[in-house]
């Protein structure tokens, strides 16, 4: 047993010298003091810019902490709070949910309003994008049948950044809509033009996509898409067929069959279809929007054109002006009419087509 | 009974047990005590260390009692001459009262519709609210609400008896103004002072008599000196100096009475680069206190920000976070000498604070 002094000395030895490495290590973490930022240091430089950035942008103006982010950028604490996020949240964003997180800005005081402004007019809404109370999508299955989808709120449910992209990453070209939410909106179609911070690839949806247009709509509702397998759909045109919300084909003017390539916001010129087509609307379909979008009065006077007393346009944001038309700028989120159409029943199938006899 | 009590003769350990049961009788009994009192809302003591130069005093997270004891969003706040605490409790479209140390004394208003559309529900009688944001109290005591959604404002006295509505939101208001359809004002703020009451519209400062009359407007839309985008905050100070938090353009603007610019403070922040510096990141509430200097509450940098009356930035008061002196999206903020209170809006809570200068 004459080896066991020496064991018990190696063993001493090493207790030590664990005791030491632990007091190091233990003093190293103490010294590392958390709460002063390292010196030129910012979010990206740990996190990395966001997905589809592969160098430091300058942002637009008007984006408000939205994107355009630079390396050292000192704007991801306005909504992201590293010790100060509620315990049941996401992403250590203010609020519990996605949903709460954008309404903590976008409740209509600095901008006119997403949610809630048919409510306020005492309109209970007929049709909504519903948020995080579902993910069943209409239409979402191939076949036509509605689907059930993985969304990215808590159940799966449907929230606001499965189709927006709070960072503009990876969003579509600008497009000149007429939904206008600040003062700086001044000019109809709006210019400049804004994505909405729409992402090319909804969550849920096959392909990716530049522009918003029908097949923007299709990434979710697939079976909507004209020759989805399995099921009749009213024809559409694709951004393959190089036909958006921003290169439609419009009339040009009241009573007129001339056309013009451009957007669909702004006026209700490119809601009609006037017989006989023009060349440039031979061969071509209508996208999603031109049947669905905010409700507003496209003219039925003359069926397929714009009387000169139903002209209607947008000249100011968001129900400020009762002579606007549309009146609540309020699509894709909810609407007065049943399934977001811009005229119900009759009226939207008059836009484009003559009963024969 | 007490005879028998008498006779009664427990063993050491008997006794032991009997005091055991009771102990934990009385600790369940405490326990269920905390839990509940744990649960309900209202007064809180906030008392703790300085944080950034504020001193907690208490919390309020409601009223503490009724349907609904605890805040939803509380966007607006005032401090009345006797000391009372008054809380625009936004979501749940009431104004709830304390007493200056922070105990409920009651509350009124309730959810109502002012000017639906055609096919809406009027459901707006004296006193009901559409998303009531900035309050303010007259020197008698009067309440003023700023009903944002039904584009008036409505004065009560001091006990929440409805007084009277100005403007009508269904006139238009001076030379026009941001109210739904283009009449009544979108009102955010409100500031009572000499007899006139100092209303903030989407882009202009609209002032009417205490009695409702129009009386004066200025400020419009665009980015010059003086120009307005979605102002949320307004106050005056003794001298007559009105002082507006201009929020989108990340700014805060003095006018003299005549509406003529005095001086700027902040500028929009167009790009998110590290390297730009920015007073304001978005200013929202406003106050001017005793000494002539204000504090502005900053929505995105979670902090209270001071600058004297000549518009001069001073320091910031506060961080990020739940603890007491701390705030995540506040929104209003007033002064009554010593003390001020911030409507702290996403920690659905209202905090009475030193500011340490």
């Amino acid at each position: 047993m004459g080896w066991l002094p020496e064991l018990r000395q190696k063993a001493l030895v090493a207790a030590a010298v664990a005791f030491i490495a632990t007091l190091l290590s233990v003093s190293a973490a103490y010294a590392f003091d958390e709460l002063t930022p390292p010196a030129a240091k910012g979010c990206p430089d740990c996190h990395g810019l966001e997905s589809g950035f592969t160098s430091p942008t300058v942002a637009p103006t008007r984006k408000g902490p939205h994107g355009g982010y630079s390396a050292g950028t000192q704007k991801c604490g306005t909504c992201h709070t590293v010790h100060a996020a509620p315990p049941d949240g996401v992403l250590l964003l203010p609020k519990t949910t996605i949903k709460d997180t954008c309404f903590t800005c976008h409740d209509g005081t600095g901008g006119n309003g997403v949610y809630g402004v048919l409510n306020a007019r005492g309109i209970t809404p007929a049709a909504q994008h519903r948020i995080e109370v579902t993910n069943l999508v209409p239409g979402g299955d191939p076949n036509g049948d509605a689907k059930t989808k993985t969304f990215s709120a808590a159940n799966g449910y449907l929230t606001c950044s499965d189709c927006h992209s709070p960072h503009d990453a990876e969003t579509v070209s600008a497009f000149a809509g007429d939904r206008a939410r600040t003062s700086t909106d001044t000019t109809f179609p709006l210019s400049p033009a804004t994505n909405r911070l729409l992402k090319k690839q909804p969550t849920s949806s096959p392909w990716s996509v530049d522009q918003y247009g029908s097949s923007w709509c299709g990434g979710c509702h697939e079976g909507r898409m004209y020759g989805s397998a399995g099921v009749v759909n009213h024809p559409v045109e694709t951004e393959t067929a190089g036909f958006y919300y921003d290169n439609i084909v419009r009339v040009t003017g009241t009573d007129t069959n001339t056309t013009e390539m451009g957007t669909l916001g702004g006026n209700n010129f490119g809601y009609v279809m006037p017989i006989t087509r023009s060349a440039q609307q031979s061969g071509h379909y209508p996208i999603c929007q031109q049947c669905h979008e905010d409700s507003r009065n496209i003219g039925d006077v003359s069926p397929g054109q714009i009387a000169p007393g139903e002209t209607f346009s947008v000249t100011t944001s968001d129900g400020q002006n009762a002579a606007n038309n549309p009146r609540f700028q309020a699509f894709p989120h909810e609407s007065e009419n049943a399934y977001f159409t811009v005229e119900q029943n009759d009226d939207l199938c008059l836009n484009c087509h003559i009963p024969p006899g | 009974m007490i005879a028998k009590l008498r006779s009664l003769r427990l063993t050491q350990r008997q006794a032991f047990a009997f005091l055991a049961i009771i102990l934990a009788l009385a600790l369940i009994a405490l326990l269920i005590y905390l839990l509940w009192l744990l649960s309900r809302g209202g007064f809180t003591s906030g008392g703790g260390a300085v944080v950034e130069g504020l001193r907690p005093i208490y919390v309020i997270d409601g009223p503490g009692e009724g349907e609904k004891p605890k805040f939803d969003r509380p966007m607006g706040v005032a401090y009345g001459k006797d000391g009372r605490i008054y809380v625009s409790d936004t979501d749940n479209n009431r104004v709830c009262v304390f007493n200056g140390r922070g105990q409920f004394l009651f509350e009124f208003g309730e959810f109502g519709v002012a000017k639906p559309l055609p096919g809406g529900e009027m459901s707006w009688v004296e006193g009901r609210m559409n998303f009531p944001l900035g309050i303010d109290v007259d020197d008698e005591g009067n309440i003023y609400v700023a009903d944002f959604r039904n584009d008036q404002i409505q004065v009560f006295d001091r006990e929440g008896i409805f007084l009277r509505r100005f403007p009508d939101p269904m006139q238009v208001v001076g030379k026009g103004a941001s109210g739904q359809d283009g009449t009544g004002i979108a009102v955010t703020d409100v500031a009572v002072w000499d007899g006139k009451v100092y209303a903030l519209d989407s882009y202009q400062v609209v002032v009417f008599t205490a009695d409702g009359e129009f009386y004066a407007q200025f400020g419009k839309p665009g980015s010059g000196p003086g120009d307005l985008d979605r102002p949320n905050g307004i106050d005056v100070a003794d001298d007559g100096t009105i002082y507006v938090s201009d929020s989108n353009h990340n700014r805060v603007t003095a006018f003299d009475q005549t509406g003529e610019v005095l001086w700027t403070l902040g500028e929009p922040i167009g790009e998110m680069a590290a390297e730009v510096e920015y007073v304001f990141g978005l200013p929202r509430g406003i106050t001017v206190m005793s000494d002539g200097s204000i504090l502005v509450v900053d929505a995105f940098e979670h902090t209270l920000s001071e600058a004297t009356a000549q518009g001069d930035f001073v320091r910031r008061y506060g961080r990020r976070g739940t603890q007491p002196a701390e705030f995540n999206f506040p929104n209003a903020v007033d002064d009554n000498d010593d003390r001020i209170v911030v409507a702290d809006k996403e920690n659905n809570r209202v905090q009475v604070l030193e500011l340490l200068k």
